[in-house]
């Protein structure tokens, strides 16, 4: 009996211990998301008037798309996604909590709550809607391809049955290769650096992306060419909010509109893309205002 | 929940699970040989293979599966040496496991008391036969609990290869729902699939440890 008192003592003293650690973490979770509200809950969002009184704003950005959205030497967030976002803190007064980004959960940290809004060159498509809610247009896509010089692929029909296209999974261009060439073996990657490394050490035959992103990789390194510029339909790429939050949509909508009156995108290419793509892709990129017809347009612009 | 989205998806998680287990025996193999092998060197002092296996064991210990995965298939190509994305997995799980059954084969070993082996002399019995009958039973029945923990943990290890292009379940999953968006049968799929890798593995493992009690001394 004494024995079994020690030992039920000893199990009872470690629960209790594991309880208290545990109860610590509770608490201070409870600390951090006095700002991000109620947001763990599932398919929760935060209206404009919640992120106003909070005094931040969580927008999600890549941290590895450079000109998009990257982290610079000094640590800063920069790019054509990161200056957009950083002109709405200011016209929402209040501060930025960027939140790193992977192409695959883009979705899933807005109906998660885990930002308010991605910024990370969202390409509008009909099954992310479904999702997510898009706000005007500030920009350009279609798909294109890269590939080596000593070996350029032209046109789909020159990749051969045992070769591999990179794609970085989540991305439109994977979705697109899977759903009209089911036959092009995939190689993908969870993450845009380390397809960009898998590319270069010659895995693949070609690398699928936003044409934008591969435009970019064959003018920064030497040797490889844009063998399909432009691949499926034109697309735009839009600031998402959770699927429903209705005011956030709605200001997002006005400060695009806004901005247009001051060309504010033209100024954002010139800030941050110019010094990769030159002055002949400005208006081929940059979509002012939302564009003419305005929300969720997918239809060719240009 | 919806169940055509899950039978859409099943031949996929399957193909995953075939993948993963695939890569994951023969990485187990090689780490049980490369176990034996270093708690060997380690546990009868054989000079330099000693301080090999034990260089080996504190790198691999010391670094996560990714660091070993990145290292294996974007950095050594920069020198020229290409290992194909599956190679590496198995590679990878094959080294780092190899060091984690090192030290759970020598614990074994350590395990048995020298005065068994002196018995064991002075009955008469040649190195050969201690070795076999007496030291080697009882170190592989006191160590299958711990190696079999290790098995487990290399099959969940797998989980990272995503890194590799490696399509295993959980990169499967992750992919579908970059796609498609459908989270709760993506990752209720997942949950059941690992459990129908992993659970029957448990249960052979219990069985193996019972079957080889006998071994077990003074118990």
């Amino acid at each position: 009996m004494k024995k079994f008192i020690k030992k039920f003592g000893i199990v009872f003293l470690s629960l209790t211990i594991a309880a208290a650690l545990l109860a610590g973490c509770g608490a201070e979770t409870a600390k951090t998301a006095e700002g991000a509200d109620a947001a763990d809950a599932a398919g929760a969002f935060r209206t404009l008037e919640e992120i106003k009184s909070s005094g931040t704003v969580n927008i999600g950005v890549f941290s590895d798309k450079s000109p998009f959205g990257y982290v610079d030497e000094n640590g800063e967030y920069q790019g054509y996604d990161v200056y957009f976002a950083n002109r709405i803190g200011e016209d929402l007064g209040v501060k930025i909590n960027y939140v790193s980004t992977e192409a695959a959960n883009r979705i899933e940290y807005l109906q998660t709550g885990k930002v308010d809004i991605i910024l990370a060159n969202f390409t509008v498509t009909p099954e992310r809607a479904q999702e997510v809610d898009f706000a005007l247009p500030y920009m350009n896509v279609a798909l294109g391809v890269v590939s080596p010089e000593s070996a350029p692929i032209t046109s789909l029909d020159e990749i051969g049955a045992d070769d591999q296209v990179i794609v970085i999974s989540g991305t439109t261009a994977e979705t697109y290769l899977e759903k009209n060439n089911p036959e092009i073996k995939l190689q993908k990657y969870d993450a845009y650096a380390e397809a960009k490394t898998a590319f270069e050490n010659g895995n693949g035959v070609a690398w699928a992306n936003d044409n934008t992103e591969v435009i970019a990789f064959a003018i920064e390194n030497p040797g490889y060419v844009v063998g399909i510029p432009s691949l499926g339909s034109a697309d735009t790429i839009a600031p998402a909010v959770a699927k429903g939050n209705a005011t956030l949509l709605d200001w997002l909508n006005e400060e695009i509109r806004a901005l247009g009156e001051e060309n504010f995108f033209h100024a954002d290419y010139e800030a941050t893309l110019l010094d990769t793509y030159g002055k002949e892709y400005e208006d081929t990129l940059v979509v002012e205002g939302g564009g003419a017809e305005g929300a969720a347009d997918t239809s060719a612009k240009q | 929940m919806d169940i055509d989205v899950i039978t859409a998806y099943l031949p996929r998680f399957w193909d995953a699970l075939l993948l993963t287990l695939r890569i994951g025996w023969q990485g187990v193999a090689l780490a049980l040989a490369l176990g034996v092998a270093c708690a060997a060197a380690v546990h009868w002092k054989i000079p330099v293979l000693r301080q090999i296996a034990g260089g080996y064991i504190g790198l691999f210990r010391n670094t996560p599966l990714l660091v070993q995965l990145f290292f294996l298939y974007f950095a050594l190509p920069k020198i020229g040496v290409r290992i194909s994305a599956e190679t590496c997995g198995k590679l990878g799980l094959g080294l780092l496991g190899g060091a984690y059954m090192a030290e759970t084969f020598r614990s074994g070993l350590e395990s048995i008391p020298l005065i068994q082996t002196e018995s064991a002399q002075s009955l008469g019995m040649r190195p050969a036969q201690v070795f076999g009958y007496v030291i080697l039973p009882q170190a592989v029945a006191s160590s299958v609990p711990g190696l079999l923990a290790n098995v487990i943990f290399l099959l969940k290890e797998t989980s990272v290869f995503s890194t590799v292009s490696l399509m295993d379940l959980m990169f499967t999953a992750k992919d579908l729902i970059g796609m498609y968006a459908k989270t709760i049968e993506c990752l209720t799929l997942l949950v059941i699939f690992y459990l129908i890798m992993l659970l029957p593995v448990s249960v052979l493992g219990s069985w193996l440890e019972r079957r080889l009690r006998y071994a077990e001394f003074g118990d």
